[in-house]
């Protein structure tokens, strides 16, 4: 059982990192991240249930789950303020930090 | 009581910070009017607090097994530093009445004040190392403000940045010697380190690191060597700030942090002799230098830097009496002097002291008030600065070797030379330029009266200071000395009359400097060297630049773009994974 939840963990996490590093598009960035953390949360409900700290666990999901949630919220605003300024959603047309 | 009024002493300026910000610029007269208040309602509380010394420590949450209780002792260690705090602190702020007056933003200024006084008196009440740490940042970001108050002055700016930063090099050796301390006691009280170190439940090897990191706390946080170049450059600040900031209160927090520290790292081989060292080196440096700057500022901020050397050394002797005892009148004469200097830059408009001369009787009642000053500082009695400074130099004669005496004796030649050069030039002789000074209006020259009456009354308080202090901190090993008992030591002894001799000697050669053979190569040589801070400029300047190339190689990994950015936080996380594998097979 543990050796499945981990490769759910892992395959999550990895499927989050891939798409990541290959998209552009900032409303698939919010879902690779989506992903990605929730990855993070499975692996934080694992811990928990193996060192018994079931309670612990719970309360950090809960926290997770606000903290993604905010993320998801911010990131999709910023999303709308990306296409009404530049008219595309990819996120390079908006890089300055680039020499 | 003391329960009481050691929040309301904390809360009273904060408050006053917060009401004075809302204010605002617009109602000038109101601001000065109610951060004077403040101040003196602050003050008033600590001299309350003066009456609830003992050794009894409050504790008033419990923020939990990782910070330790919100605490704080009512010793006489830092009763007595939060009460010099809050009473200067009121003496400048109603001297900024008249300093600061149509001055912008003005609100800033005050509440920047104001946080400070709060953020001292919570530094040295406190008990609790995790505390400390943050009122010691509060300080320093305070002091950073108010350095670069006219922030369109390109070297304000500098010079804020430069304490700040090497402040916070200091700020990083009191983070390292708290963590260490918790990770030995799991607590951050104070008198449960002073216990553990004391009953060596804490190995020699990490006791040292704590004391050494303390030790770079207190000389960067202090402005001694090697870090003391902050501190002329601080001078950028309005005058009153210098006067209660980078004299009297916060330069003192290095000071208070050893003397608060003391009887756990005593015994630590090597600890003593290198405060002893650090100290004597600085008090050298700093004096020449004083000698031959020309920026009447200057030469008080550097030689703030030499007395606290002096206190440095004392320390380092193993007297945290004399220490004390020093800091207390130094802080008196100090800020007497920082602000008559304050009232003269405000009415002559210039601080270069080849340009002043002749203001003895123009402006009598700063120049008399300027001189007391200067006598204390040089160490002519019966001023306070003469008491604590044979204090120091009798603890230095009998604890430590004769050529540290020497040295020491030499120091007071030069305190002598540079305090009579700086009055000499300011005061006497023809007037060099036709500058219009006038003397101090009322709400100046009270603060000057008050610290001058003080410079030359303070030491008579010696017997109530040694006793509470003895009283309330028995792990110190303070003596408890009586006022006689100090006067006969004084007096009976025939070093006295030997410093008091060097004295004389840095004044005769001021007066004798035409027809002393002074003007060839070695003095040349030595003023070059001393007009350039002995090099420690240019290795400040070499550190900038060093960071700034490292910066700017560094910024070629800032790629700007997110895929990049994500695999190498990938590659990191990888190689992290890999790391912890092999630590655990």
């Amino acid at each position: 059982m543990n050796t499945l939840v981990i490769i759910a963990i892992v395959s999550l996490i990895a499927i989050g990192f891939y798409c990541l590093i290959i998209t552009r598009n900032i409303l698939k960035i919010i879902v690779a991240l989506q992903v990605l953390v929730k990855g993070a949360m499975i692996a934080m409900i694992l811990a928990g249930k193996l060192t018994d700290q079931m309670e612990l666990a719970q309360s950090m999901a809960i926290t997770i789950i606000v903290a993604d949630t905010i993320v998801a919220v911010i990131g999709l605003a910023m999303s709308i303020q990306l296409r009404e300024k530049t008219g595309t959603c990819d996120i390079h047309s908006i890089s300055k930090l680039k020499r | 009581m003391a329960g009481i009024l050691i929040p309301f002493l904390i809360f009273t300026p904060w408050l006053t910070a917060i009401l004075v910000w809302f204010i605002g610029d617009k109602h000038e007269e109101g601001l000065h009017q109610f951060a004077s208040a403040g101040a003196i309602l602050s003050a008033i509380l600590s001299l309350l607090l003066l009456s609830q010394i003992g050794d009894s420590t409050i504790s008033f949450a419990k923020i939990g097994p990782l910070f330790g209780n919100l605490s704080f002792s009512t010793d006489a260690l830092g009763i007595i530093l939060a009460c010099i705090a809050n009473c200067i602190g009121s003496l400048t702020v109603i001297f900024s009445a008249e300093y600061m007056k149509h001055e912008k933003s003005l609100a800033r200024y005050y509440s920047m004040v104001l946080l400070f006084i709060g953020a001292m008196s919570g530094l040295v009440l406190t008990a609790n190392i995790f505390m400390i740490f943050f009122f010691w940042e509060i300080t320093a970001l305070c002091s950073y403000q108010l350095i670069s108050f006219y922030n369109d002055d390109p070297n304000a700016v500098r010079g804020g940045l430069k304490a700040l930063f090497i402040t916070q090099f200091g700020g990083i050796g009191l983070m390292v010697a708290g963590l260490l301390i918790f990770g030995y006691t799991h607590s951050f009280e104070i008198g449960r380190f002073i216990q553990a170190a004391q009953g060596g439940e804490i190995p020699a090897n990490v006791l040292g690191i704590i004391g050494f990191t303390l030790i770079i706390a207190a000389t960067a946080k202090s402005a001694q060597f090697p870090f003391f170049t902050w501190l002329p450059d601080a001078m950028e600040a309005p005058t009153p700030v210098s006067a209660l900031i980078h004299a009297a209160t916060m330069v003192n927090a290095g000071v208070y942090l050893l003397c608060r520290f003391f009887p756990a790292l005593e015994a630590v081989p090597g600890w003593k002799m290198t405060i002893l060292i650090l100290g004597l080196i600085t008090i050298l440096i700093s004096s020449l230098m004083a000698i031959f700057a020309t920026d009447l500022k200057r030469v008080l901020a550097y030689s703030t830097v030499s007395q606290l050397g002096y206190m440095f050394a004392a320390i380092g002797a193993g007297s945290v009496l004399a220490c004390q005892f020093h800091l207390l009148s130094h802080a008196i004469f100090k800020a007497l002097l920082f602000l008559c200097a304050g009232a003269i830059i405000h009415s002559c408009g210039t601080r270069d002291m080849y340009k002043m001369g002749g203001f003895f009787k123009k402006i009598p009642f700063i120049s008399i008030t300027f001189i007391i000053g200067s006598l204390a500082l040089a160490g002519i009695p019966v001023l306070n600065g003469f008491w604590s400074k044979e204090l120091i130099l009798e603890s230095i004669h009998s604890g430590t070797p004769i050529i540290i005496y020497i040295l020491m004796l030499f120091s007071v030649i030069l305190t002598a030379l540079y305090t009579i050069r700086c009055v000499w030039l300011v005061f006497f002789g023809e007037p060099r330029s036709d500058l219009h000074v006038h003397d101090a209006p009322f709400l100046m020259a009270l603060p000057l009266g008050i610290l001058s009456l003080g410079t030359i009354t303070s030491w008579l308080v010696f017997e109530p200071f040694s006793r509470s202090l003895s009283n309330s901190l028995p792990l110190y090993g303070i003596p408890k000395e009586t006022l006689s008992e100090l006067v006969s030591k004084i007096f009976g002894d025939p070093y006295t009359f030997l410093a008091l001799g060097m004295v004389a000697i840095g004044i005769l050669i001021w007066f004798l400097r035409n027809k002393l053979p002074l003007h060839n190569s070695i003095t040349r040589k030595i003023k070059s060297i001393s007009l350039n801070s002995f090099g420690f400029e240019a290795i400040n300047n070499g550190v900038v630049n060093g960071i700034n190339a490292a910066s700017e190689a560094i910024r070629n990994i800032q790629t700007g773009s997110l895929n990049w950015n994500i695999f190498g936080m990938l590659i990191g996380l990888i190689c992290i994974l890999i790391a912890l594998m092999i630590g655990g097979l």
